[in-house]
């Protein structure tokens, strides 16, 4: 699914070079929730920003669901991102002047889907997160947990291949971040979501079925483990 | 291509209605002034031409003039080439003129002048200037010893309301003396006088043709035949029917007798026009440039987002480009809306220029003309800011 081979980023500040990742390999498979942790500097937002083609490494290989994306043109990467790439960011990232459901049906707008079709599956999928009744609302009206709701339903209405999440809990509270964090686990358990997720917060850890740890942005290493996705850890949401 | 188009309204559409309503506002208002600007002065500069047109026609010419031919000084057997124009079909009336240089003199005034003789009953016809009369009477047509003047050239007491030169004050029941250039001196009780607003109308002393025959010694001729025809704006196919119809004197049209001045106030105000239109296009594109180049800026973090989201920066452009022109046809009709008003007043309170009262006159080119420079100007003004930050890495723009 994802395959990463000696990914390098280098930022040029001025006359500085400094490195924030330093030759990052790993691969994810399908249907994976998959954590990367790491301490602030780390490089594990930076990593998830070549993962989800909104940054360029300066050396490396990158293949996701089976293409070499480093090699498209920019208009490729961008449909890429459009039809198999999912991304939910920190701070939510919903656009201002359209509602929750628009913000949710505008890539399906942009993928050419049908006003029928578009507003279907978005108020199926504004449903499966909960925010049925909220569809008309603009962000302004949703609080931080509604508004990152909505901004995982955007990130899931073209059913993409991987769904990537920058820390998509740091601005919320302990209670509304375990409900987004459930009910990313819940996607992944029952539509096989593979999902990508940053945080460094070690009690999100028991939501990650596999964590890869970064440090001063190189993989220290990869653990397999428990996880309220499978329904293996005491206190997760299994249905 | 259509599938774009969409998502381009549907982002332009969405930021109109819930974007920040005091900007909207704002910049469909400046449009609306610049197309006013750009429309108001050449109304008021085609006003002035009709003006001008409208006076060659009533006071000055009539619609067509008959000249003597080539290398000769006056028209001979003019009775008889009167009647046979006359006789034309669409000619109304034909009025010979004949013309005596001489200086004119009111109480140690002097003027240059060429003193017009006129058959009053055939002037009537063909000008309006005896409706014209501010004081006393028109002439008849047995008049002889005296005259009526216009307003300009009988002037005021006090020289300082006078625009040009004046016999200083002239009054109906005044006696002026016109000393000839073959020596005669007439004096000439002063019957009316006129104000056509016609520059160089009010400028002229009129007597009877019979009066200036004497003076000359000749009879049976004049300097021009003034004819007016049925209808306006058919000179050139009148003047060939003149041809035509064997009048072998030159025939001009009022168009071409009158091009010199008419000719020179159209380019004077074409030069200011120019400039006024400039000026008001690089403050359209200057204003909808900043007001669209804050507005892409403030939402920097919008178009990285909708970039990273899979829209493709040309279509985030587009949007704002189709904003722009929203914003450009709403300011626009605003424009004509507040143009609509601003002719109207002028109609019913019409500007008093020298020449007379102008009512502008909007022309549909020009309004044409304007509304697709500004849709020109403001889709460049919205391309360009938009095409910049759109242009910006996705992670850059998102940051802000």
């Amino acid at each position: 699914m994802i395959t990463a081979e000696g990914l390098t980023r280098i930022y040029h500040m001025g006359a500085v070079d400094v490195r924030a990742l330093g030759g990052v390999s790993f691969a994810i498979e399908r249907g994976e929730f998959v954590g990367i942790m790491g301490s602030s500097g780390s490089g594990k937002s930076t990593l998830l920003h070549i993962l989800g083609l909104l940054d360029q490494p300066t050396a490396g290989r990158l293949e996701v669901d089976g293409v070499n994306v480093l090699g498209l043109s920019d208009r490729e990467r961008t449909r890429f991102r459009l039809e198999r790439l999912g991304y939910v960011f920190q701070d939510y990232a919903l656009i201002s002047e359209l509602t929750a459901l628009e913000n949710i049906y505008l890539s399906s707008l942009v993928r050419g889907a049908s006003r029928d079709e578009y507003l279907r599956t978005a108020r199926e999928i504004l449903d499966e997160v909960g925010l049925g009744d909220r569809a008309d609302h603009q962000q302004y009206e949703l609080s931080g947990g509604e508004q990152q709701r909505v901004a995982i339903a955007r990130a899931l209405v073209n059913r993409p291949a991987i769904v990537f999440a920058d820390e998509p809990c740091a601005n919320l509270d302990s209670a509304t971040s375990k409900t987004i964090l459930d009910l990313f686990a819940r996607l992944n358990r029952e539509l096989g979501q593979t999902i990508v997720m940053v945080s460094h917060e070690d009690w999100h850890r028991r939501y990650f079925c596999r964590v890869i740890n970064l440090k001063d942005g190189l993989v220290e290493g990869t653990e397999e483990q428990a996880c309220v996705s499978h329904g293996d850890v005491p206190g997760g949401t299994k249905s | 291509m259509f599938e774009g188009l969409r998502v381009s309204a549907f982002l332009a559409g969405k930021a109109l209605q819930r974007g920040n309503k005091g900007t909207l506002v704002l910049t469909v208002m400046i449009i609306a002034l610049v197309f006013v600007n750009l429309v108001f002065l050449p109304s008021i500069v085609a006003g002035v031409v009709v003006l001008f047109n409208q006076q060659s026609v009533n006071y000055n010419y009539g619609n067509l003039i008959v000249e003597p031919r080539e290398n000769e000084q006056a028209i001979t057997d003019a009775g008889v080439l009167t009647r046979r124009i006359e006789r034309i079909p669409g000619v109304l009336a034909v009025s010979p003129r004949l013309t005596a240089g001489g200086t004119v003199t009111f109480q140690g005034t002097s003027l240059a002048r060429s003193v017009i003789g006129i058959v009053p009953s055939e002037e009537r016809r063909v000008t309006l200037t005896a409706t014209r009369m501010i004081e006393g009477e028109y002439l008849s047509d047995g008049d002889t010893g005296a005259t009526v003047i216009g307003k300009t050239i009988a002037g005021n007491e006090d020289p300082r309301l006078d625009t040009q030169d004046s016999l200083g004050g002239v009054r109906v029941g005044d006696s002026i003396t016109v000393t000839y250039t073959n020596g005669v001196v007439r004096r000439y009780l002063v019957k009316g006088i006129f104000q056509t607003d016609s520059f160089s109308t009010d400028a002229s002393v009129f007597v009877t043709r019979s009066e200036l025959e004497q003076v000359t010694g000749r009879s049976d001729w004049a300097s021009q035949l003034l004819v007016r025809t049925r209808t306006d704006g058919d000179e050139e196919a009148f003047r060939l029917r003149l041809y035509s119809y064997g009048v072998q004197e030159t025939v001009k049209t009022w168009q071409e007798k009158s091009r010199g001045i008419i000719g020179d106030v159209t380019n004077s105000f074409a030069i200011i026009n120019l400039i006024s239109t400039v000026v008001s296009l690089v403050i359209a594109v200057v204003v909808i440039f900043i007001v669209v180049f804050i507005n892409t800026v403030n939402r920097r973090r919008q178009i990285g987002i909708l970039k990273a989201i899979g829209i493709e920066p040309r279509l985030i452009v587009h949007s704002y480009v189709l904003q722009v022109l929203v914003i450009c046809a709403v300011g626009a009709v605003a424009g004509l809306l507040l143009l609509s008003g601003v002719v109207q007043y002028l109609t019913l309170y019409p500007l008093r220029f020298p020449g007379g009262p102008v009512l502008p006159v909007v022309e549909l080119l020009q309004v044409v003309q304007s509304v697709a420079s500004l849709f020109v100007v403001s889709a460049i003004a919205g391309y360009v800011p938009a095409w910049k930050v759109a242009g910006e890495e996705i992670l850059e723009a998102i940051r802000g």
